[in-house]
C-alpha cells in the first residue's frame, strides 16, 4: 500500500532538508479537494496551486498526487475527463462532484475542530487541575 | 471549449497504463516549461522536476491498479444490469409462450426433482454412515454351509466362543439374540417391548454410551448374577415420564424384577427398535456348535484390518473347529458382512435399478428440453435477424437467448428441489410400517441436487444457445426477406431434433420393459396360490412371561382357555394357534427322517419345517385336508406323538407314498412320530422362496409359552375384533401383553413391500418418460407442420385429399416411433439383466412384454402425432399460402 504523505522541506541555513511528515489520512485528499472546489483543473495546477498557497512550509511530493485523485474518482468525489491543454495537448481534467462538495464541508469541519482541540492543547501553559 | 465536442476524443476502450503514463507526462513537461521560463538550464529543470515528483515507478503503478480496479467495477456493473435487463426481456417472452413455458419448466423440474430424490434416498440409505463411530470397522457374522447352500445362517454359542476366543483381527465380537419382554408396572397396561439379550461387551463394541447410567460389566451375563437391563431413552419417557431416579431402581420384566443400570441415548436403537437389552445367558441346552439358529452375532475388526483378512481369520477357526468337531462344524464356516450390507443388502439391488431407471429418465428429461428449446431457438429466427439488423451485436444476442434459457432453467430448478424434497418425504411411506429403519436417515443430498440442477442448467444453456449461435449467423437478409422458413436452416436442425426424440422413445421403451417386468413380478407373486386363505383372519403373538407360567402345563391352560373363548365371540368362525403363521418370518426348520429309511449321507440329510399347531390351526388359515384326519383334542401324548405332513414331506421322505400311519422322528420331538394325516402344501416362508418339507406337530403333545394366534371371523374387517382380543386376554390374565397384533391381509402384503415398491417407482419412471417422449414427439411433429404449412397449402389447393395430407404427416412420426422402438428394445435386451434377480415368475426376455410395449407406445404416440397432424388437414389454402 503506498504510504500517503507530504514532504515538507524547512529552511535550516544548510540549504533544503527533505524531511517526510506523515500526515493525517484524508490530509492531502482534503486539500485536493479544496483546490478542486475552486474549479476543474489537471493534476499539475493542483500542484501547483497547493505549493503556492503553503509556500514555503509545505509543498506536496508531487508524484503521490495521482494515486491520491486517482482514488477520489474511485469513491465518486471527483470526475475526470480528458480535454486539450491550451499546449495542444490531451490532458486530464478533474472536477469535484456534489459528493465531493459535501465531503469536502464535512471534511473541512472535522479537519477545524483537529486543529482548534490540538491548538488548544498547545496552548495552554498550566497543568490542567 | 465544449465538453460535447470534446467528448468525441474519448477513446471508446481505455487503457488505463497509456492513460496514465500521458497524465504523468504532461505533469513533467508542464513543469518543465515552467522551470525553463523562470530561466533554469533544461536539464537542471528536468532533474529538479523528476525529484519533486518522488518514485515515478511507483506512482505510476498504483494509479494504474487503481484505474483498472475502476474499469473492472464498472464492467461488472453493467454485466449484472445487463443480466437483469435480459432475464426481465426473458421472464415477458416467456410468459407469452405459456404452453411452452410450462412445458420446459415442469419437464426441468420433474427431473430434477425425481432424479434427485432418488439419488438422495440411495445415498442415504447406501452411503451415508450408520450411527456408529468408524462403522466401516463393524461387520455381521452369519454361519455359512456353502456345500448346504445354506448362507447367512444365525450362529451357534460355542461358534461364537471360538470365534471370540481365538481370532487376530477382531478387537472385539460381541452377541445378541432377538428379544422380546413383557414389561409390567411404571404407566400404563402389560405391554410387550422388543430388544434383545446382548453380550455385556456388545454396546462397548458399537461404540455407544448411555445417556445415563452404565453399560453391562464384563461379568454381568454370569448365570446366577442379579437380572438387570438397559432401556432406550423412548421407552424412559413413555413409560416412567423421563424419571431421573429411575438408574438404580427395579422394573418388572416377564415377571421379575430387573435393575435399570442404564437408560440409552435418545435415538439408539438395537437390533432394530429396541427398547430393552438384558444380559445374553447361555442355556446349558444350547450349548453345542450345531445348535444354530437363533443368536446374530457383531465384531468390530482392528483398524487397518480388511473384512477379507477378518473373514480368513475366522475361517482358519472354522477349519480348526471342522476337525475337532465333524459332526456339527463340517462345512460350517463364518459369513462376515459389513454391518451396511447386512443392514441394507436386499435394498441395495432395487436401488441400483431406480439409479439405472432415474438417469434414463435424466436423459430423456434433458433430449426433451433441448428439443423444446431448439423449436424455441428457431421459432425466433425472425426476431433476431431484426435485432441484429438494428445493431446489437451477436454476442450480445446469443446472451439474451441464453438469459433466457437461464430463466427456464432456474425456474425449474427451483421446482425441481421443492418436488425432490417432497418426494424424499413421500420414499418414507415406501418402508414397512410407513417408516424407515432407524440407521436411514432420509433427506436430501446437497451434492447429488447441486449436480442434477447443474447438468439441466448445461443442457438447457447448451441447447438454448445453439440455435441462438446458428441464428446469430445466418445471414441477415435472407433470414429476413425469406421469412421464419429460413430461419431453421432447415435439414441439419430437424435432423438434430428427429434424433433427440428417437433417443426419448428409446429410452422411455427400455423403462417401460424393465416396468413391466418388475409390475408382473409383483402381480406374480401378490397373486400367486398361496395354499391359505389370509382374508378375514386376525393374528397376534403371545408370550407368556415364564415367572409365571413356569411349567408347560400353565402354559397350555391358559391357551386352552383363551381360545376357547375367542370361539364363543360372536362373527367367529375359527380359532388356532401356531408358532409362527405363514409369512411372518418363523422360519424353524431341522433335521427330519422315516422311520426304516436308510440313513442319509452326510451333506444329504432331509431338513423339514416344523412347528406345533392346534388342531383348528389349518381350518383357520384356509388349509385343507388331502388324506387321513386333522388333529384332536385328544392328540396329547408327547412319547408317542402323531403328526401332519404336507404334500412335499410325502414326496421328498415317502417316495410320494401314502404315509398314513408310518413312523418318523424330526428335530421338533425327541420321540418317533405317526403320521395321521396330509395336508395341502401352502407356501410358509415369504415370497419367493421356496417351501419345502414341513411336519406339524399337536400343540398339546408339547406346549409352549409363545405362541400366535388367529382367529377367522365372518367380518369383512377382522381388526374391528382387535378390542374383543384384547378383552379376553385380559380378562385371564391383565399381565400378558399382545403383540403383532395385525390381519392376516397386512402380514402377507407387507412382504411383498419390496416389490410393490419396486414395481410402483419403475412403473412411474417409465410413465414419466413416456410423457416425455410424447411431448418431444408431438413438438417435433407441429414444428414440421407448421414449417410446411405453406406446401401444404399449395398440395390442398392443388387437388391432395386431408387423408393424403395426414398421412404425409404421419408417415413422418411413424419413422421416428419405429426407430425409436426399435433401438429401445435393443437397449432393453440387454438392460433387463441387470432385473433378473428381482424377477419373480417372468423371464427377463418375456417375450409378451416385449410385444406389450411398442403397441401401449405406438398408441400413445399415435395420439402425440395425429393433432398436429389434424392441424395440418385443416390448413385453408388460401390463408396458408398468404402467410408470411
Amino acid at each position: 500500500m503506498y504510504t500517503r504523505s507530504i514532504v515538507a522541506y524547512t529552511s535550516n541555513g544548510h540549504g533544503y532538508m527533505p524531511r517526510t511528515v506523515d500526515l493525517l489520512q484524508g490530509t492531502l485528499d482534503l486539500l485536493i479537494l479544496k483546490t478542486l472546489s475552486w474549479g476543474p483543473a489537471h493534476g499539475y495546477a493542483v500542484a501547483r496551486w497547493i505549493e503556492t498557497l503553503t509556500g514555503e512550509v509545505l509543498r506536496v511530493g508531487e508524484g503521490s498526487l495521482y494515486p491520491a485523485l486517482h482514488r477520489l474518482e474511485e469513491r465518486g468525489w471527483v470526475e475526470s475527463s480528458w480535454q486539450i491543454s491550451s499546449t495542444k495537448r490531451r490532458t486530464k481534467v478533474y472536477r469535484l462532484t456534489a459528493k465531493g462538495r459535501q465531503q469536502l464541508k464535512a471534511e473541512t469541519g472535522t479537519w477545524s475542530q483537529f486543529v482548534d482541540a490540538v491548538a488548544k492543547v498547545l496552548k495552554t501553559e498550566e497543568r490542567p487541575l | 471549449m465544449s465538453d460535447r465536442w470534446l467528448r468525441w476524443f474519448q477513446p471508446t476502450r481505455r487503457d488505463p497504463k497509456r492513460d496514465v503514463d500521458e497524465e504523468i507526462q504532461f505533469h513533467l513537461d508542464a513543469r518543465i516549461a515552467d522551470l525553463v521560463s523562470r530561466g533554469a538550464s533544461p536539464d537542471d529543470a528536468r532533474r529538479q522536476a523528476l525529484s519533486e515528483f518522488g518514485d515515478a515507478d511507483a506512482v505510476r503503478a498504483d494509479t494504474v491498479r487503481i484505474d483498472e480496479r475502476i474499469i473492472r467495477r464498472e464492467r461488472r456493473a453493467d454485466w449484472i444490469s445487463e443480466f437483469i435487463r435480459d432475464a426481465r426481456l426473458g421472464f415477458r417472452s416467456l410468459l407469452r409462450t405459456p404452453a411452452y413455458t410450462i412445458t420446459t419448466v415442469l419437464c426441468a423440474a420433474l427431473g430434477i426433482g425425481v432424479t434427485g430424490a432418488i439419488v438422495s434416498a440411495s445415498y442415504s440409505i447406501l452411503v451415508r454412515p450408520l450411527p456408529y463411530p468408524h462403522d466401516e470397522q463393524l461387520v455381521t457374522i452369519y454361519s455359512d454351509n456353502p456345500g448346504h447352500g445354506y448362507k447367512s445362517v444365525n450362529i451357534s454359542w460355542p461358534d461364537f466362543v471360538d470365534w471370540r476366543d481365538r481370532n487376530q483381527t477382531f478387537s472385539g465380537i460381541g452377541i445378541f439374540t432377538w428379544n422380546s419382554n413383557t414389561i409390567t408396572g411404571g404407566s400404563g397396561d402389560a405391554e410387550r417391548v422388543t430388544g434383545s439379550e446382548i453380550s455385556p461387551n456388545l454396546f462397548a463394541i458399537l461404540g455407544v454410551r448411555p445417556a445415563f447410567g452404565r453399560l453391562f460389566l464384563p461379568n454381568e451375563d454370569d448365570r446366577g448374577r442379579a437380572p438387570v437391563t438397559l432401556i432406550s431413552h423412548r421407552l424412559w419417557l413413555r413409560r416412567f415420564g423421563g424419571d431421573s431416579t429411575l438408574v438404580g431402581r427395579t422394573i418388572n420384566l416377564d415377571g421379575r424384577a430387573h435393575t435399570v443400570v442404564g437408560i440409552m441415548s435418545p435415538g439408539f436403537n438395537f437390533p432394530d427398535r429396541g427398547d430393552v437389552w438384558v444380559p445374553f445367558k447361555t442355556d446349558p441346552a444350547l450349548e453345542r456348535h450345531g445348535n444354530r439358529g437363533y443368536a446374530g452375532a457383531i465384531g468390530r475388526i482392528k483398524p487397518g484390518v480388511t473384512v477379507a483378512q477378518a473373514s480368513a481369520d475366522l475361517h482358519r477357526i472354522d477349519a480348526l473347529l471342522a476337525r475337532e468337531v465333524p459332526d456339527e462344524n463340517e462345512g460350517w464356516q463364518a459369513g462376515v458382512l459389513t454391518m451396511r450390507d447386512d443392514l441394507v443388502g436386499d435394498l441395495r439391488r432395487p436401488l441400483e435399478v431406480f439409479l439405472v431407471a432415474v438417469a434414463m429418465v435424466l436423459l430423456t428429461v434433458c433430449a426433451n428440453l433441448a428439443n423444446l428449446m431448439l423449436a424455441r431457438g428457431a421459432a425466433r429466427g425472425r426476431e433476431v435477424a431484426i435485432r441484429a439488423a438494428l445493431g446489437a451485436s451477436r454476442g450480445r444476442i446469443v446472451r439474451q437467448l441464453m438469459t433466457e434459457s437461464i430463466v427456464t432453467a432456474v425456474l425449474g430448478g427451483v421446482l425441481g428441489v421443492a418436488i425432490a424434497w417432497w418426494g424424499v418425504r413421500l420414499l418414507r411411506f415406501a418402508f414397512p410400517d410407513q417408516s424407515p429403519p432407524f440407521y436411514v436417515k432420509l433427506g436430501l443430498d446437497a451434492v447429488a441436487i447441486a449436480f442434477i440442477v447443474v447438468i439441466t442448467l448445461v443442457t438447457g444453456i447448451l441447447f438454448g444457445s445453439v440455435p441462438a449461435l446458428r441464428t446469430a449467423r445466418t445471414n441477415l437478409d435472407t433470414t429476413l426477406r425469406e421469412g421464419s422458413r429460413a430461419a431453421g436452416t432447415g435439414l441439419h436442425r430437424s435432423r438434430l431434433r428427429g434424433a433427440l426424440v428417437v433417443s426419448e422413445i428409446a429410452l422411455s421403451v427400455v423403462l417401460m420393459v424393465g416396468a413391466a417386468l418388475l409390475a408382473r413380478s409383483y402381480k406374480n407373486l401378490a397373486g400367486s396360490d398361496l395354499g391359505f386363505d389370509e382374508h378375514h383372519v386376525l393374528s397376534a403373538r403371545i408370550t407368556l412371561p415364564s415367572s409365571d407360567y413356569a411349567t408347560r402345563g400353565e402354559a397350555a391352560v391358559f391357551y386352552q382357555r383363551l381360545l376357547t373363548d375367542l370361539r364363543r365371540l360372536p362373527d367367529v368362525v375359527s380359532v388356532g394357534s401356531a408358532q409362527g403363521i405363514p409369512f411372518s418370518g418363523w422360519n424353524v426348520q431341522g433335521e427330519a427322517h422315516v422311520e426304516g429309511a436308510p440313513p442319509p449321507k452326510r451333506g444329504d440329510e432331509l431338513i423339514a419345517h416344523y412347528q406345533y399347531v392346534t388342531p383348528d390351526y389349518f381350518k383357520t388359515i384356509g388349509v385343507s385336508l388331502v388324506r387321513g384326519r386333522w388333529f384332536n383334542d385328544a392328540d396329547r401324548d408327547s412319547l408317542n406323538p402323531v403328526v401332519l405332513v404336507n404334500e412335499l414331506m410325502v414326496a421328498k421322505a415317502f417316495g410320494g407314498h401314502d404315509p398314513i400311519g408310518k413312523r418318523m422322528g424330526s428335530s421338533g420331538s425327541d420321540h418317533a412320530a405317526t403320521v395321521v394325516g396330509v395336508i395341502k402344501d401352502f407356501r410358509h416362508y415369504r415370497l419367493p422362496e421356496p417351501m419345502g418339507p414341513a411336519v406339524y406337530y399337536p400343540y398339546a403333545s408339547y406346549p409352549g409359552r409363545q405362541q400366535t394366534i388367529v382367529v377367522r371371523t365372518a367380518h369383512d374387517h377382522p381388526q374391528t375384533l382387535i378390542p374383543e382380543l384384547r378383552a379376553a386376554v385380559r380378562s385371564i390374565d391383565k399381565r400378558v401383553a399382545l403383540y403383532q397384533v395385525q390381519t392376516f391381509d397386512e402380514v402377507v402384503s407387507r412382504s411383498f413391500w419390496r416389490q410393490r415398491l419396486q414395481g410402483n417407482v419403475v412403473t412411474v419412471f417409465a410413465a414419466l418418460a413416456l410423457c416425455l417422449a410424447c411431448i418431444g414427439l408431438y413438438g417435433v411433429i407441429s414444428y414440421a407442420v407448421a414449417q410446411r404449412t405453406r406446401e401444404l397449402g399449395v398440395r390442398i389447393a392443388l387437388g391432395a385429399s386431408r387423408g393424403r395430407v395426414v398421412w404425409l404427416v404421419g408417415r413422418q412420426s411413424a419413422r421416428l416411433v419405429v426407430a425409436g422402438v426399435a433401438f429401445g428394445l435393443i437397449a432393453a435386451y440387454f438392460a433387463v439383466g441387470l432385473l433378473s434377480s428381482l424377477l419373480y415368475g417372468v423371464r427377463p426376455t418375456d417375450p409378451g412384454t416385449f410385444a406389450l410395449v411398442p403397441g401401449v407406445l405406438a398408441v400413445v404416440a399415435f395420439l402425440a402425432a395425429v393433432i398436429p397432424a389434424a392441424r395440418a388437414a385443416r390448413v385453408d389454402p388460401i390463408i396458408a399460402m398468404r402467410s408470411e
